[in-house]
């Protein structure tokens, strides 16, 4: 990994008797764009917040930039844009004041300050509603105005707390690029967001937490892999045959067959009739590439009608579910 | 263009400008935009709050309507004066003035101190505080701003008033030095109530609270100026005392009061906005360096105020209000000093260990409980000294009301800490309450039940030694009987109990420092 912008190590942080982060420890390289994802009440926000400087942690600690967040913090908001899960506009102030705002309290001045503001506004094409209210504005809008003052004193390290929430479908593309966009440009960007399919796409690296403990981390892929040890396979047959489920199971390897919709009625090739049942069941083999082969030569000499024969990847979403189901209670 | 590119203001070479329309007057047009950019710049030097705050000002309905309705009453206040003045009476300015500053006052106390508080409020419940507080601006800045936006949005009203205020003193009647000082005054008060507001506001984290913290703040600014009567007291009750005598000279005695005055609500204006800072910042900030600095300085103007009094004027009895008032302050702040928490965060235990290397007499200002127990008795000894040197007389009761704070403010601090090491500052201060109440009910109440008698004995006895507030107001019953062994015991308990909070802090600042 490239040089590392965000150390967190041994992170914690209780409410009473409530673990809010527990232990948490990764860490994050420069470009970077690590995904946070959690079900409600993980930590995610909690460990967001300590890192941008608006909450202490109990033990541990986390280095941005180098700067702890505990003993330096004012050093750690200097380098650190932090965009909440709310807007947080003023009632009678424009867009550009509201920029301008922030680029004072960010530290730039004169001329450093108004060329900050209007590439802000260029880069976020906010270039119409500079002199638009900020608190009468769309929500898509709202949000790019927010990642445009955390982005304005020109920070190495971004933290979005569910930064896609609430945007229509375009806006959300659009701020995926973006995203991109700021990775590209040397930023590294901590995300949280519960559009598990566009974390995916947006970030390089996950970390999965539940109940204030840090369950996975690493690529989707690596993770994928690390979980699943065996190849989740299908069978769809031309016309349901209530003979493939048993045939299925007598061979080496497989588990779990089930059947994954796809009903539909007709005469097997043994001449049965059937009616209501799945062409389709999914398995799992546990083998290498030749054993898939011959499962699948197994499965032709057998006279099944195969119209597919496929291999499943598991997704961001398939990982959630695997590792969050009730681990940590 | 790429985010972080150099946007280039230059023309590139070459490059010929195509107009639509002919600029008519281009080099006017260019003058103008330098000088905004010279004011944009000039307001880089002030707070980005202030700059905030006041455009938000001058785009609200708030601040439009207060500074259209107060022009309103002053045209007709002027016009009716004038109309008035043609009687030939020569005193119609002082009734103009009177009713120009009672506006003045009601929107100085009443409609810019409710911004003050909106303007704090709106930031915590919108959750915009967060934002600021990942910047570069501290706790201090944002109060500062908040405040000097007020500042600004009154010396408008000011200054929209200006004009019939000078109408006033062409009337006659007033002289330019009441008309001076009078002003000043409501400015200075209203500046007073606008930092009291935010302090209010710092305090509420929630809607329901906020409003009825904004109800308490009402009645006790109800309380404070009289309902009805705020303008009578606020102009009139400073002529009745000597220091602004409308038409007549002021006395030596008012201007030293107004000085003495001035410089206490200059440092209790301060000091409020040390406690909404402490309010807003994080915990491992050091919240309380600052704070007993303000509060010393106020101890030693309060001190120091009194003795200036009784050595330059002829104001008799200086003593007694600096015992008193020397008192009230060491007690309120040994209230909030002596039971504050133990832990400090790492970054505060670092300063404090580069501090102690430089003068172990400066980590009394550093937080912590203990080390408010010594910050107290330094202060103790103060005020022993600074009574003993003016009157021998008033220095038995002085010394003794300092052991009762001791031990009321020590022993829920030292025994809870105690039963609980990491007990909340607030339950201690809880329970200070509670001890002080009971000392001043149960005597009597116990008395009664033991004695069986029809009614209430309240005369001051021996049972009552246990109670602070009567003990010191019989303090010759006491002197007269030889009643000194309680009030004693009362002194050397609390100054162990002290002692032992010093210590308590000095082992856990060691052991357990706080994230």
């Amino acid at each position: 990994m490239s040089e590392a912008v965000l150390q967190v190590e041994g992170l914690v942080r209780h409410f009473n008797d409530v673990h809010a982060v527990d232990d948490v420890t990764f860490s994050v390289g420069r470009g970077q764009v690590l995904g946070f994802i959690g079900p409600n009440g993980a930590g995610k926000t909690t460990t967001m917040r300590i890192l941008a400087t608006l909450d202490v942690p109990q033990g541990g600690d986390a280095r941005i930039a180098g700067y702890s967040v505990v003993e330096q913090p004012d050093k750690v908001r200097r380098v650190t844009g932090f965009m909440p899960d709310y807007a947080g506009v003023y009632a009678n102030t424009t867009v550009f004041e509201y920029l301008d705002f922030f680029a004072r309290a960010g530290g730039l001045h004169g001329a450093a300050r108004r060329q900050a503001v209007d590439t802000i506004v260029e880069f976020m094409v906010l270039g119409d509603l500079r002199e638009r209210q900020v608190e009468g504005l769309s929500k898509g809008m709202k949000q790019r105005v927010a990642l445009g003052r955390a982005l304005i004193h020109g920070p190495q390290l971004l933290i979005l707390d569910e930064p896609a929430a609430n945007l229509d479908p375009r806006a959300r593309i659009e701020f995926r690029t973006l995203i991109r966009e700021l990775a590209a440009d040397g930023k590294t960007i901590l995300l949280s967001s519960h559009i598990l399919t566009e974390l995916t796409e947006m970030c390089d690296t996950v970390t999965v937490i539940e109940k204030g403990k840090i369950l996975a981390s690493g690529t989707v892929r690596d993770i994928v892999d690390g979980l699943r040890q065996r190849r989740m396979l299908s069978v769809r047959l031309a016309t349901p045959d209530p003979r493939l489920e048993r045939f299925l199971l007598e061979q080496p390897g497989v588990v779990g067959v089930h059947e994954a919709g796809d009903v539909a009625s007709g005469v097997s090739p043994a001449g049965d009739v059937v009616s209501g049942m799945s062409r389709t069941l999914r398995f799992e083999l546990d083998g290498d590439d030749q054993a898939q082969v011959q499962l699948m030569a197994r499965l032709i000499a057998a006279g099944f009608p195969i119209l597919e024969f496929s291999a499943h990847s598991a997704g961001l979403e398939d990982v959630f579910i695997e590792i969050t189901k009730g681990r940590v209670q | 263009m790429e985010y972080g590119d150099t946007i280039s203001i230059e023309e590139p070479a070459g490059s010929r400008s195509v107009r639509l329309q002919p600029d008519p007057t281009p080099e006017a047009t260019s003058r103008v935009a330098t000088l905004l950019r010279r004011f944009d710049d000039l307001s880089d030097r002030l707070s980005p709050i202030v700059v905030k705050e006041v455009r938000q000002i001058v785009c609200g309905r708030e601040f439009n309507y207060s500074f259209m309705v107060s022009l309103v009453i002053g045209l007709l206040v002027a016009f009716f004066g004038a109309a008035n003045a043609s009687s030939g009476s020569g005193t119609t300015g002082q009734g103009v003035f009177t009713a120009l500053t009672a506006c003045l006052a009601l929107l100085g106390i009443g409609i810019v101190p409710f911004g003050a508080f909106s303007a704090l409020r709106s930031e915590r419940l919108e959750q915009t505080m967060d934002l600021i507080t990942v910047t570069t601006l501290t706790a201090r800045k944002v109060i500062v701003g908040k405040l000097l936006a007020q500042a600004v949005k009154l010396a408008t009203l000011f200054a929209g008033m200006a004009p019939f205020v000078a109408t006033s003193f062409l009337l006659g009647g007033i002289d330019f030095v009441t008309i001076v000082v009078s002003l000043a005054m409501v400015f200075l008060v209203s500046l007073w109530v606008c930092a009291a507001a935010l302090l209010v506001s710092s305090l509420a984290k929630t809607r329901g609270m906020s409003g009825a913290l904004l109800a308490g703040g009402v009645l006790v600014l109800l309380l404070l100026f009289g309902g009805g009567t705020i303008i009578n007291r606020l102009m009139f009750g400073l002529a009745r005392g000597g220091v602004v005598s409308i038409g007549i000279p002021f006395r030596a005695d008012g201007w030293w009061a107004l000085a003495i005055g001035v410089t206490l609500g200059a440092l209790s204006l301060v000091n409020l906005m040390l406690l909404a800072e402490n309010r807003l910042s994080s915990p491992v900030e050091n919240k309380s360096t600052a704070l007993r600095i303000g509060f010393f300085v106020q101890f030693l103007a309060i001190i120091g105020g009194f003795t200036a009094v009784a050595h330059f004027s002829s104001l008799p009895g200086a003593v007694e209000p600096m015992a008193v008032f020397g008192l009230l302050h060491l007690s309120i702040v040994a209230a909030f000093t002596v039971t504050e928490d133990f832990p400090v965060s790492r970054r505060v235990l670092r300063h404090i260990q580069t501090a102690s290397r430089w003068s172990p007499l400066w980590t009394i200002l550093w937080p912590g409980g203990g080390r408010g127990a010594a910050y107290v008795l330094f202060q103790m000894v103060l005020l022993i000294v600074a009574v003993r040197l003016l009157s021998t007389r008033e220095v038995g009761w002085v010394v003794a009301a300092c052991g009762y704070i001791c031990l009321f403010t020590g022993a829920p601090a030292v025994l809870l800490r105690l039963v609980r090491p990491r007990i909340s500052a607030f339950y201690i201060r809880v329970a200070i309450l509670v001890l002080l109440s009971a000392s001043l009910v149960l005597p009597d109440v116990l008395y009664y039940i033991v004695a069986q008698e029809n009614g209430f004995n309240l005369l001051y006895s021996t049972r009552h030694l246990i109670n602070p507030l009567r003990t010191i107001a019989n303090w010759s019953i006491v002197e007269a009987r030889g009643l000194y062994l309680m009030p004693a015991l009362v002194g050397v308990m609390g100054v162990l109990l002290y002692a032992r909070l010093m210590v308590m802090n000095r082992r856990t600042s060691r052991t357990a420092p706080l994230s």
